[in-house]
């Protein structure tokens, strides 16, 4: 159990005239699965790496239990590691991998067979363990690095990219796995992808990184329920939020916002009361694809829900739903579409718009504007 | 593919094997006039034909090279030269070796600053002239008192070779992702235990190239064996020189050739025992070692 706290981190590389990690501050609870998610480049895997002392960080600290590790070397660290490339040691039998760092750290060879039994058994791939890696697949490759890091019974785990290199299918294996494995064994993670549906799937929290800046930290239903920018609305979910510049208005019933199709049809959305200082300015529309959908009886009566007729620009089956594109104040919205309602490219459908959920941003700062 | 399998009888196809065996055929024969001169007696190389096959098959040619030609003065063959150029060339190629691997493993992994320059200016090495390093080598090693010894003999080509070494072991490890580094590192390994327990395991490739590079090159040298080494400790090159150049009476062609061919040996067997590993390690890069 082991709680890790960063503070301030700050790394310039050395002749680069741009800070990569510009002040990261994050708690990380004893047991917590945090992931670190944003575009490449964004500072994430330079961020794992000086958590694990691969690289060193120009100012801040890195606490572990109350202690500063920051100027520690990887090995006094206590920390394992589960890389993309997973980094087996290629002239190794599995069994040798796994315990090469116990065997380093001068374990007795009985204890080191015990713990690499225990190991194998939890990612049932004893018997893999007199393979070389080369004769493996890349998912029992990956199981293997998995093993490695588990040996050690470090106090914190990091895996960065673990998942990249599997086909799709193994991965979402691999994702169930990883989870399990973390809710029995209750290990402290931190995780780096830049797959958002990773992120949102295995997180206790989320930190959204961008430019070496912490975006937002949150769990995986604050950062897409309420995401704190544009960047984080459009980086989590998939597809994309759409971000639609509206003006707000007095409306007969309360607020409201105008919309227009691209065959000219305009309907008048509303809007939640705590934009009224806000009338008569743009804000962004940020609003998801499943807020717009087939029309829903249920919904009829209720507030915040409009409907309008607007002209289907492309279809994308997807099995259980149907992403549609439709155009609003020229720009692209994709809209979430049950299969069972029929909808063709090129004509014209009935939606309805839920605007319960939907949030809206400031256009010059890019801040959700937040309700009162 | 299997269409051009199948059609395996095209003139192009006779026409390109016919090609590579003629130019197979044009390398063998020094090797093949040399081996059948050796096996000859005096009378059949003079009186017969330089390609036919000796009419009596004898080994005097070769028993004499070995224990009973005069090379200079003294006439016990060449086989002390021989087991002289086994004492230089052995050392030689394994420290030379061993030093590549280690820089290669400094200059890949544990890059420092200027460590790219360094690397630069070493592969110099690599084109330097021998001639030009003659006299600064025979001073040298006059001051550590190495002239004529085989010590020194041996120095000079691990200097010399180090900069080849360094060059195959820096670029067969700048492929070896740095994450084994790194994972190594968090497994708690430091620098030696990462270079003999990871680096150097997965080296046979590079390791066969760089054994068979330096052996060749030692074995067959000639400039630094006759300029520091004298009498007793020159190689098997320079004893050969002395051999085919002293002339008492007639030639003796047979013994040339068995001597020659006695030189050339090593290096071939080196080659035919390590060369499947030596293609592989060129080619290491391309395909993945």
């Amino acid at each position: 159990m082991s709680q890790l706290e960063l503070r301030g981190i700050r790394k310039t590389y050395p002749g680069a005239a741009e800070e990569t990690l510009k002040g990261i501050d994050i708690d990380i609870a004893s047991g917590e699965f945090l992931i670190l998610v944003g575009p490449s480049g964004c500072g994430k895997s330079t961020l794992m790496n000086t958590i694990a002392g691969l690289e060193s960080i120009t100012d801040g600290a890195i606490v572990l239990n109350g202690a500063d590790i920051a100027g520690m070397e990887p090995k006094d660290r206590d920390i394992a590691m589960v890389f993309q490339s997973y980094a087996l040691y290629p002239t190794m039998s599995v069994r040798e991998n796994i315990a090469f760092g116990l065997k380093i750290r001068g374990l007795p060879k009985q204890e080191i067979d015990q713990e690499v039994e225990r190991v194998a058994d939890l990612l049932q791939i004893s018997q893999l363990l007199n393979k070389k890696p080369a004769n493996l697949s890349g998912g029992q490759q990956q199981r293997v690095a998995m093993g490695r890091a588990l040996a050690r019974r470090p106090r914190i785990y990091l895996f960065d990219e673990p998942l990249s290199n599997l086909d799709a299918k193994l991965r979402v294996e691999m994702r169930t796995e990883i989870k399990k494995l973390h809710q029995r064994l209750k290990t402290t993670i931190v995780y780096v992808t830049h797959d958002q549906i990773e992120a949102m799937t295995l997180a206790d929290r989320i930190a959204v990184l961008k430019d070496g800046e912490l975006q937002q930290l949150g769990t995986p239903k604050e950062v897409y329920d309420r995401p704190e920018n544009l960047f984080v609305a459009g980086f989590m979910g998939s597809p994309a939020m759409s971000f639609v510049p509206v003006t707000v208005e007095q409306g007969d019933n309360g607020l409201e916002a105008e919309v227009r199709g691209n065959d000219g049809r305009a309907i008048r959305l509303p809007v939640p009361e705590f934009l009224a200082d806000r009338v008569g300015r743009e804000v962004i529309l940020g609003i998801r694809p499943e807020h717009i959908t087939q029309p829903q009886d249920q919904k009829n009566d209720q507030t915040l829900v409009a409907k309008g007729e607007f002209t289907i620009e492309v279809t994308e089956p997807t099995g259980p739903d149907v992403i549609a594109l439709i155009q609003l104040n020229d720009t692209n919205v994709h809209c979430r579409i049950d299969p069972e309602h029929p909808v063709e490219w090129g004509e014209t459908a009935e939606l309805m718009f839920d605007m319960k959920k939907v949030v809206f941003f400031d256009p010059e700062t890019e801040k959700r504007i937040a309700p009162h | 593919m299997t269409d051009v399998v199948r059609t395996g009888f095209r003139p192009s196809r006779v026409a390109i094997y016919g090609v590579l065996l003629l130019a197979a055929l044009v390398y063998l024969i020094p090797l093949f006039i040399m081996l059948v001169t050796s096996f000859k007696t005096p009378m059949d190389i003079r009186t017969g034909n330089l390609m036919a096959l000796p009419t009596d098959w004898t080994t005097i040619g070769w028993t004499k090279a070995w224990s009973e030609a005069c090379t200079g003065v003294d006439c016990n063959g060449i086989s002390g030269y021989f087991w002289n150029s086994f004492k230089m060339t052995v050392p030689a190629v394994l420290i030379s070796t061993l030093l590549g691997a280690f820089n290669g493993y400094v200059l890949s992994k544990w890059k420092f600053k200027g460590s790219d320059l360094f690397f630069g200016m070493l592969l110099f090495g690599c084109f330097v002239p021998f001639q030009v390093v003659l006299l600064p080598m025979a001073a040298t090693l006059g001051q550590l008192g190495l002239a004529n010894t085989t010590t020194g003999l041996v120095l000079v080509h691990v200097i010399y070779g180090v900069a080849f070494t360094t060059l195959f072991f820096r670029n067969y490890y700048v492929a070896i992702p740095d994450a084994l580094i790194k994972a190594a590192r968090l497994d708690g390994a430091g620098f030696f235990t990462i270079f003999f327990r990871i680096l150097l395991p997965m080296s046979t490739p590079i390791f066969m190239v760089s054994l068979i590079w330096q052996f060749t090159q030692i074995w067959n040298d000639f400039l630094f064996g006759v300029v520091f080494a004298s009498g007793d400790s020159q190689p098997i090159t320079v004893a050969l020189n002395n051999l085919v150049n002293t002339s008492t009476g007639v030639k003796e062609y047979n013994v040339d050739m068995a001597a020659a061919m006695i030189a050339a040996l090593p290096t071939l067997v080196v080659y035919i025992v390590a060369g499947k590993y030596f293609i592989r390690g060129l080619t290491a890069g391309s395909v993945k070692g």
